[in-house]
Order: structure tokens, then C-alpha cells, then sequence
């Protein structure tokens, strides 16, 4: 076995993009006879930051062996089963993305075209009330999958992680496999025939086969000259605030997201605060009066307050040269379903399989480019949805009503408000459910659903109704609520 | 259209050879008879084409739905089971691989098969050929035919099936089983067209006996006509002969031989390809030429010094040209089948099409509230997905080949290829992936199939493979291929399956079409 090409790998950047990149290349290619080490750049993060995170960082985090009952121990973390997005002004009613099925099939056909047709024929049971997650969720409780629960359908959950200490986490298990670690206030990148030569970190030069940008920002591959095209036409925020506020007395086993007039703020759990997000547009709003409607919205006290810009895009390539950038430094998304640590794993999933096999790797960084800019437009254009059909109050909320649409998302739009389907495109990261779950939460009723449901007797179908509700109640009723599952699985590991 | 909603939706379904009557089929199984009615126009006069008599293991899919009997309709039929495709002298004269329906091998430690057996082979092992790693090919080298297993830890989980049949008597045996359900055949000739003034749709048809039939929806399955789709609508039609030269076929049945092999067999000719489907009665064989590269008299030639058995009919002429329309649906007008898009028979894929477009339609097929564009929209976009992968899966066959000298070879060796399809080509060799989407036709598997058998082998490999130790990789290949060689060994052999399975009674010969 030789050896590859790209065999000294250096991860340049900060916080977890820069952390989970040089841990999950050491462990996937190591083995290879690839190297890793890491050049630390200053942490961004205050102590009110949080990574809320997607089911499938779960994966990613037994490939690492990173133990969950220890990680939530050590960083104080918590389990969200969803987001619930409520309206402030109190006009809508609020729905939960719930990271589970709603409803199972009936006659081999997808539930939601049934759910589609009785509420047409005057069922008032919401779709929600179909779903073991949302409805453990609204209950305080967790939803621990057995086989009869995973017969229903796919009950999944991410976490609500205190940003610097998953970092400090990540960090110390990255030195602990052999990841060399160079902290540097700065750094400058020398250009070479192949792309980045060297960069110097502090004055020393460090060289390597295939440099990882995790800076955020892009220095290496905005040193490439690789153009950023801007979403902010898409995306009516362009300021976030971060707060600390006081911890919940019971923690809810989701984040809440509350839309109001200047724009929309949410709260996450986590164990000793509750962590504040505000995304606003500073053209309408002034940051006096989004530390104002912060504090309003949460209700809360907030203390270690943060302003920062917020402007997502995304790079022409991803691959450029010798360096792939990863997170925000290729695609900074908006913050609303916290899809940056699921742009980070996206990007290295895909680095995985199209690491450079042979010393010519034009055609891995050109599927990876490709790959790389599917994956990001489905989910910016999952995040658009929200923005793009709510009927919330505000010039926030209309600015984001005239946001640009891609024609992919247009059609997505058109196609369930005639049909209630979701159009299945390749490289998607989020099931029909979740986009279902928007689109029935702003209130969007298909004009027509899938016609090969009406084969199923109508007798037959509220049979399998009432039997799908009562199975929800009962398994939710045996699951450990968020509260008493902390108890024994986190807060025990403190005494 | 009405906008009458008391009424059932009237769909009108023109032509009734394997499109029209699998079509009619899957409408009356899958939409609900209160609110749709099912009507078929076929002529006795207009002789059908009778598409491939060989499948993909996607037919099983679409049989299963109807709830079809598979003994039954396999006897009906004639019909054998296919394990796969044997492609003769593709690559250079004499050289042979088979397309399997199955995997290759099994992933390990999380990473694609073929990574590992690149892996292997490029360390200089001797793993012997991909093929080797595949049971389905196993068991068709053998002739041998059993059930998959359903337990997925089996290797006998890792293959599939299809079938060989007589497509005539399959649209027969679809119409039997469509016109019990309530689809209603009218037997006559269109002499007219009728559409509505303010709309464009089409709102009806004549016939030559004077009787109209009106209609909401019309499903043109008229073949190559293209009668409402193309003549009526206009819809262009988008020409892939730059990349998928072969404009004509020629096919002749022949008698059965021994033995019965469950595979279909595409033997690469100086001027094109022969064709050889073994059924349980007769031996259907073809062959697909270029007239720019052949004459019909070569083609006849080449025709019969291919064939195994003795001539049962004439050789019998068919013109086509590669592509499809701009769009499959247009107003109220859907085209499956020929009507819509054509591909050479060489992956079996027109039945595939078919079904793939009448599942679509199903699930957008407009209701009493009218015709909505958006739904016509989706299923433009799919019917295009469809189209353009297998385009790009047909043209690899023919642009990575090796045979030096001869004109046809040598102009679709040097033709410029679709983007989509050099991309794809560039990845294999240098990393092993395959093409791996989610949408369409066909599957890594198959790609791999073809890339490694026309002589496509990658310079590298995905190195997650290398989190296996290098002895254990070893042992494990020489571990899957023995699994594989006690398991095919202890198959029944496919002749005496079919024998015991679902045997043709021989008094249903008289049944047999005119193919």
C-alpha cells in the first residue's frame, strides 16, 4: 500500500469547523498514512454561543467515539428534539420541526396525503399530534426509538451544545490522537504554483500537501481569489445577537423560536443558561432596538451580550487548488435551522470520499465542487422556505416575503401548493417531513393530494387514524421526561 | 377541460402495445374508479413494436402492484427469468462481461466494494477480474436460476431479477387483466384530432367508423407517430443521434436452443449490435445497425451468421432515431412510451420508461378541479431525469471501446460526449466512484458494470478502504468468492426451473404474436 499524495494535511482555522475537520480526517485517513495537525487561530465564541445541532452529527460523533453521555456531561449540554417556531404577535399558530415522521404509511402510501385529505373532510387533529417527536417534544419528553417506535417511523434528536466548551471537548481529543496543534494569532498564506505554498503562522512557515481552510472568514481560499457570491438577496437578516440568560427550571426538550417585527429570536436550553439568538436587518432596525426586542421577546435578563454581522453565502468552489474549505469559510448559512455544523459534516463527508487518490485530482475536486454546491443550495433553500412564505407581521418579515427564490425552491413551492408533495431533488440534506412541516405550519393548504389515496376505504383510513393517535399517547406517556433523563445520563457525572 | 367535479375525470389512452396497456394497467390499479374512467383506442390495423421482450428487475416492482401472479404471468408470457446482460466484444472483439442485477461483493468498514477490490488490485493482488465478486454473475455463467433471499446478511440477498418475455403477449395479458378492472378497449382507427379553441387542449377524437370519443386527459402511447404529442401539440423532439448513432433494427425469431441461459446477450457487430433473448419457446434475435456505417443487406448478413436456431420468420425492419421529446407533458396531452422518447434496446430500458412515467403520472395525474401546469412541470422534470441518465448510461457502452479500424467504433470512440457523461467517466478512473444518485437510472452497480467492463480501470481509490488491515482484506475477497462459488454451485439449473416453476403449456402456442 502506498502511501497517498496528499499526506501532511494542515487544518488551519478555529472553533469546530476546525476542530471536527483535523479529528475526522485523522481517524478516516490515518490509517492511510495521512497526518494531520492544526493551526489554532483565536476562538470567536463568548460563553453565550451554542451549537444546536441535526440529527446526523450523531453519526459523525460515534465515528469520532466520542461518547454522548460524557460529552453532554462534560459541556453541559442538552437534547432538542426540534425547533418550535412561534409567532410573537400571536396570529400564528406556532408548529414544531420536529427531528422525527410525522404519521406512518398507510397502503404503502406516505402519510401526510391522508392527513391532506381528512383535514379536507373536517379532521381537526393537527399533524403534529401524528408524530412520536413532536409529541414527546410538547410533553417535556424525550423519545428513545424502539423497534415498534422505529415500525412508526424515524424518531431522531440533536443537541444543544455550550459552543466553547464542545470546542475545548473537541480539542482535547484531537490532541490526544495525535493531532499537532500550533496556536497562532495570525497567519499569512504564500501562493504557489499548486495553489497555497506555505502559510505563516506567527513567522513560521508551514507547508503541506492539502490545506484545510477552517477560518470562517476564507483567508486561504479568499487568498486563492475564489469569488463569494452573496445570499443576502435571499435572507432578510444581516445582524445576529447572542445572549446568556438564565437557565430554564425545567428544560424544554427544544429550542423555541419566536418571530416578531424586527425579526426573530430563540432560545436554547442548555444545562446553567439558556442561550439567545436574534437575527435582525440593521437597516431596519438599529442595534438599540434589537438589544430592546431581545430582551422583550425572551422575557428573560440577558447578560455577555454580542453584535455580530451575519451574511450568508456561498463560495464559487469549495476545492480550490490545494485547499478545501470547510464551514463557514465555503458556506455561511442564516441561523435559523442551524445548519452550520451540518455544512461542516457535509463538507468533510464528502472530502472523504473524494480525498485525492492519485497525484492528477482534478476530477475529486471537481465532483467535490459540484457535490459541495448541491448540498449548500438544497439547504439554503430549505432555510429560504421559512422566510419566503411566512405571513408574519413586521418589515422583517415582509422584506424576507420578497426574497429571492432559486428555481429549484420556486418549483418545490408550486408543486406542494398544488399537490402537497415535496419534489425530490439529489444531494438533499432534510426529509419530505421536515419540509412538509413548514409548509403546514405558515398555513400553505395544497389545492389537490396524491390521488392513489383514495383507493384506501375511508372506513379504513380513520381506523388507522385512531390507531396512530392512540400508539403516539401511549408510547410518549412511557418515555423519561428531558428533566429526569438529565438527571441520571448528565447531571449524575457531577455528584 | 370540464370543470364539471360531479363527473369522473375521462383519460383516453391512444394505442394499446406494451405503453398503452401497461399504462392503462397501472391508472386503473392505482387511481380510484369513482373518480377516473379508463378508456383505450387501439387498431388492429396499426401493428405494434412490441418493445424489447427483455426487463429490467424493475418490472417486478410494477407487476408486484398490480398483483400480478408471477407463475402465471410467466407462463402466459413464455417467459424466462434474466440475471443480467452479456456484452460480446464491447470493448475489443472477443472480450465478454456481464451486466449483473446485484451488487458487487459487500461494503466493508463502512466503504463501497469497489474501493476495496481496486485497493487490492492495485497493490498488485491477484483478485482476479470485478466480475468474479458478483453472484449474479456467478449464478448466469452457470445457467443456473433460484429466488434471491430475503435475509440481507445472505449472499443470496445480493442479486435480483428480471425477465424475457414476449411483449406482444404481455400488453395481451395486461389487457385481459386492465379491461376486467374497467378500463373500457375501443377497437378503431383516429382519423381526426379535435382540440378546443381557447385551451389547445385536446377535447376529441375521431374514428374512422365516425364515432368520437371525448375526453379530459389524453395519454398518447401511439408510438413513434407521436400522434397528439408530437403531430398534434407539436412538441419538438431533441435528437441524440451525435451520441447514439444506431438508427435501425432488425429482428428475427429463431428456434429454442440449449441451453436456456438466464441472461440476455449483446454482441457488438462491425456496423452495430446483435441481440439474443432466449424464451421458453423461441429464441428472439436482432440486431441494431447504423445505415450510416451499414447497409441492410450487411445487417441481414451479420443477422443471421449470429443466430443459434433456425430462422422462424423474416427478418422484419424497424427505422428509429435516438432522443426524446422537449417535454412529456404538454396542455392536457401525455406521451409514454415510443411517443414520448426512444432508446436502442441495449440496457432493456423502454419498459422501464414506460413504468417509470406511468408511476409519475399517477401520483400527478390532474383531478376533476383541471388541468395544473405545475404538476405537468414535475413530471417534465422527471420524465427528462429518466431520459438523460440512461442516454448517458447507453453512450459509455459505445464511446469506451477499443475496436481499432472499424468506422462505426472509431467515430463513437472519438465523439464528443455529453459533459454529464465525461465527467463521470474522469471520476472512476481516478478515485473508483461510481455515479451514486438517487434519481433514475441505473445504479452504481450497473455503472460499475460497465465502466470495468469496457476497459475503464481506476488509478486510485477511496483510501477510508485502508482502515482495513491489508491481510484481512485478503482474506476476506477470497472469503466472498468462495461464499459465492458453494452457494451458485447448490442452484438449480434454469431450465429446470422454469420447467417446474412456470412451464408454457404448449397448446398456448396459438397465442403467440406476430412479433
Amino acid at each position: 500500500m502506498s502511501p497517498p499524495l496528499c499526506r501532511r494535511v494542515v487544518v488551519v482555522g478555529r472553533d469546530a469547523a476546525l476542530w471536527l475537520s483535523a479529528n475526522v480526517i485523522r481517524a478516516a485517513l490515518g490509517p492511510s498514512g495521512v497526518e494531520v495537525s492544526a493551526v489554532e487561530l483565536p476562538s470567536l465564541l463568548t460563553d453565550a454561543d451554542l451549537y444546536a445541532t441535526l440529527p446526523p452529527l450523531e453519526a459523525l460523533h460515534n465515528q469520532l467515539r466520542i461518547d454522548e453521555a460524557a460529552l453532554l456531561r462534560s459541556v453541559k449540554g442538552v437534547f432538542t428534539l426540534g425547533q418550535n417556531f412561534a409567532d410573537a404577535g400571536g396570529a400564528r399558530q406556532p408548529f414544531l420541526h420536529a427531528y422525527g415522521a410525522y404519521g406512518t404509511a398507510i397502503d404503502g402510501q406516505d402519510f401526510f396525503a391522508y392527513w391532506l385529505k381528512a383535514r379536507g373532510l373536517g379532521l381537526r387533529v393537527g399533524l403534529e399530534d401524528f408524530s412520536l417527536t413532536a409529541s414527546a417534544a410538547r410533553q417535556g419528553r424525550l423519545l428513545i426509538p424502539n423497534d415498534e417506535t422505529e415500525k412508526y417511523g424515524r424518531s431522531d434528536y440533536g443537541y444543544h451544545l455550550p459552543a466553547a466548551a464542545y470546542v475545548r471537548s473537541l480539542r482535547g481529543l484531537a490532541a490526544q490522537d495525535g493531532v499537532a496543534i500550533r496556536a497562532a494569532e495570525r497567519i499569512a498564506v504564500l501562493l504557489g504554483d499548486a495553489g497555497v505554498a506555505a502559510i505563516v503562522a506567527d513567522g513560521a512557515r508551514i507547508e503541506a500537501d492539502l490545506f484545510i481552510d477552517a477560518t470562517g472568514e476564507g483567508l486561504l481560499i479568499d487568498a486563492l481569489g475564489v469569488a463569494r457570491e452573496s445570499w443576502a438577496d435571499t435572507f432578510p437578516g444581516d445582524r445576529i445577537l447572542v445572549a446568556s440568560a438564565p437557565e430554564f427550571a425545567s428544560i424544554p426538550a427544544y429550542a423555541e423560536i419566536r418571530a416578531h417585527e424586527r425579526g426573530w429570536t430563540g432560545l436554547y436550553p442548555s444545562l446553567g443558561q439558556t442561550h439567545v439568538v436574534q437575527v435582525t436587518a440593521s437597516s431596519l432596525c438599529p442595534d438599540e432596538e434589537a438589544l430592546q426586542a431581545a430582551a422583550a421577546t425572551g422575557g428573560l435578563p440577558l447578560t455577555g451580550i454580542t453584535l455580530r454581522r451575519l451574511d450568508p453565502g456561498m463560495r464559487a468552489s469549495a476545492w480550490a487548488g490545494n485547499v478545501v474549505a470547510i464551514g463557514g469559510a465555503v458556506a455561511a448559512f442564516d441561523r435559523l435551522h442551524n445548519i452550520d455544523l451540518l455544512g461542516v459534516q457535509t463538507g468533510l463527508i464528502g472530502l472523504l470520499a473524494f480525498y485525492p487518490a492519485a497525484s492528477d485530482f482534478s476530477a475529486e475536486r471537481s465532483e467535490y465542487n459540484r457535490l459541495m454546491r448541491s448540498s449548500y443550495e438544497r439547504l439554503r433553500d430549505f432555510q429560504a422556505l421559512h422566510y419566503r412564505i411566512n405571513d408574519y407581521g413586521g418589515s422583517f418579515w415582509a422584506r424576507a416575503r420578497q426574497g429571492d427564490v432559486s428555481p429549484e425552491l420556486a418549483h418545490r413551492i408550486a408543486l406542494f401548493q398544488a399537490r402537497g408533495e415535496i419534489a425530490p431533488y439529489e444531494d438533499e440534506s432534510f426529509a419530505p417531513d421536515s419540509w412538509r412541516a413548514f409548509f403546514v405550519g405558515h398555513g400553505i393548504v395544497p389545492d389537490t393530494y396524491l390521488p392513489a389515496i383514495d383507493r384506501t376505504a375511508p372506513d379504513a383510513m380513520k381506523a388507522r387514524f385512531r390507531h396512530m393517535l392512540g400508539f403516539v399517547k401511549e408510547q410518549v406517556l412511557r418515555q423519561p421526561t428531558h428533566d429526569s433523563y438529565l438527571q441520571t445520563m448528565v447531571r449524575r457525572g457531577h455528584g | 377541460m370540464q370543470s364539471d367535479r360531479s363527473k369522473p375525470v375521462r383519460v383516453v389512452i391512444v394505442g394499446g402495445g406494451t405503453a398503452g396497456w401497461m399504462t392503462a394497467a397501472g391508472l386503473v390499479r392505482l387511481l380510484a374508479s369513482a373518480d377516473y374512467d379508463l378508456t383505450l383506442i387501439e387498431s388492429d390495423e396499426i401493428g405494434t413494436v412490441g418493445v424489447g421482450e427483455a426487463t429490467l428487475p424493475h418490472i417486478k416492482t410494477f407487476n408486484d402492484l398490480l398483483g400480478i401472479n408471477e407463475a402465471q404471468f410467466m407462463r402466459d408470457t413464455k417467459a424466462t427469468f434474466k440475471l443480467g446482460i452479456e456484452f460480446v466484444g464491447w470493448d475489443r472483439p472477443g472480450d465478454r462481461y456481464i451486466h449483473p442485477f446485484g451488487t458487487f461483493g459487500e461494503p466493508w468498514a463502512g466503504v463501497d466494494f469497489q474501493h476495496h477490490w481496486a485497493r487490492a488490485m492495485l497493490a498488485g493482488e491477484d483478485v482476479g477480474p470485478l466480475f468474479d465478486h458478483s453472484y449474479a454473475c456467478a449464478a448466469a455463467a452457470r445457467a443456473a436460476f433460484e429466488f434471491p433471499n430475503e435475509d440481507p446478511r445472505s449472499i443470496r440477498s445480493t442479486y435480483a431479477y428480471a425477465y424475457h418475455f414476449d411483449a406482444g403477449l404481455y400488453a395481451n395479458f395486461l389487457r385481459g387483466w386492465a379491461t376486467e378492472r374497467g378500463v373500457s378497449r375501443i377497437e378503431g382507427k383516429i382519423v381526426d384530432v379535435h382540440r378546443d379553441g381557447n385551451s389547445g387542449h385536446v377535447d376529441r377524437l375521431t374514428l374512422a367508423s365516425g364515432a368520437t370519443i371525448e375526453g379530459d386527459i389524453f395519454i398518447d402511447c401511439s408510438g413513434f407517430r407521436s400522434l397528439l404529442l408530437g403531430q398534434t401539440m407539436g412538441i419538438a423532439w431533441e435528437d441524440w443521434r451525435e451520441w447514439l448513432p444506431c438508427d435501425q433494427a432488425m429482428a428475427m425469431p429463431t428456434t429454442r436452443t440449449e441451453p436456456l441461459i438466464p441472461y440476455t446477450r449483446a454482441t457488438a457487430q462491425r456496423g452495430g449490435w446483435t441481440w439474443r433473448i432466449g424464451l421458453q419457446h423461441r429464441t428472439g434475435n436482432g440486431m441494431v445497425f447504423s445505415s450510416a456505417y451499414c447497409s441492410e443487406d450487411e445487417a441481414r448478413e451479420t443477422l443471421m451468421r449470429a443466430v443459434d436456431g433456425s430462422p422462424l420468420a423474416e427478418p422484419r425492419v424497424l427505422r428509429f432515431g435516438a432522443g426524446r421529446r422537449l417535454k412529456g407533458w404538454e396542455g392536457n396531452v401525455i406521451g409514454i412510451g415510443l411517443a414520448g422518447g426512444f432508446l436502442e434496446p441495449l440496457e432493456s430500458t423502454s419498459i422501464f420508461l414506460i413504468q417509470a412515467a406511468v408511476v409519475d403520472l399517477a401520483n400527478l395525474m390532474p383531478t376533476r378541479g383541471g388541468i395544473d401546469r405545475r404538476l405537468a412541470d414535475e413530471f417534465n422534470r422527471l420524465y427528462q431525469v429518466h431520459y438523460d441518465r440512461t442516454r448517458d448510461f447507453l453512450v459509455l457502452h459505445y464511446c469506451a471501446n477499443r475496436r481499432e479500424g472499424e468506422p462505426l467504433w472509431d467515430h463513437v470512440r472519438n465523439m464528443r460526449l455529453p459533459d454529464s457523461l465525461a465527467h463521470k467517466i474522469a471520476l472512476f478512473e481516478a478515485c473508483a466512484a461510481a455515479p451514486d444518485y438517487k434519481y433514475g437510472l441505473f445504479s452504481r452497480d450497473s455503472w460499475l458494470a460497465v465502466l470495468v467492463g469496457q476497459g475503464i480501470l481506476p488509478r486510485g481509490y477511496n483510501r477510508l478502504a485502508d482502515r482495513l488491515p491489508a491481510d484481512d482484506l485478503v482474506a476476506r475477497l477470497r472469503d466472498l468468492k468462495g461464499r459465492i462459488r458453494a452457494n451458485v454451485d447448490a442452484m438449480t439449473d434454469h431450465a429446470g426451473f422454469i420447467a417446474n416453476y412456470c412451464a408454457a403449456s404448449t397448446a398456448g402456442a396459438s397465442l403467440e404474436s406476430a412479433a
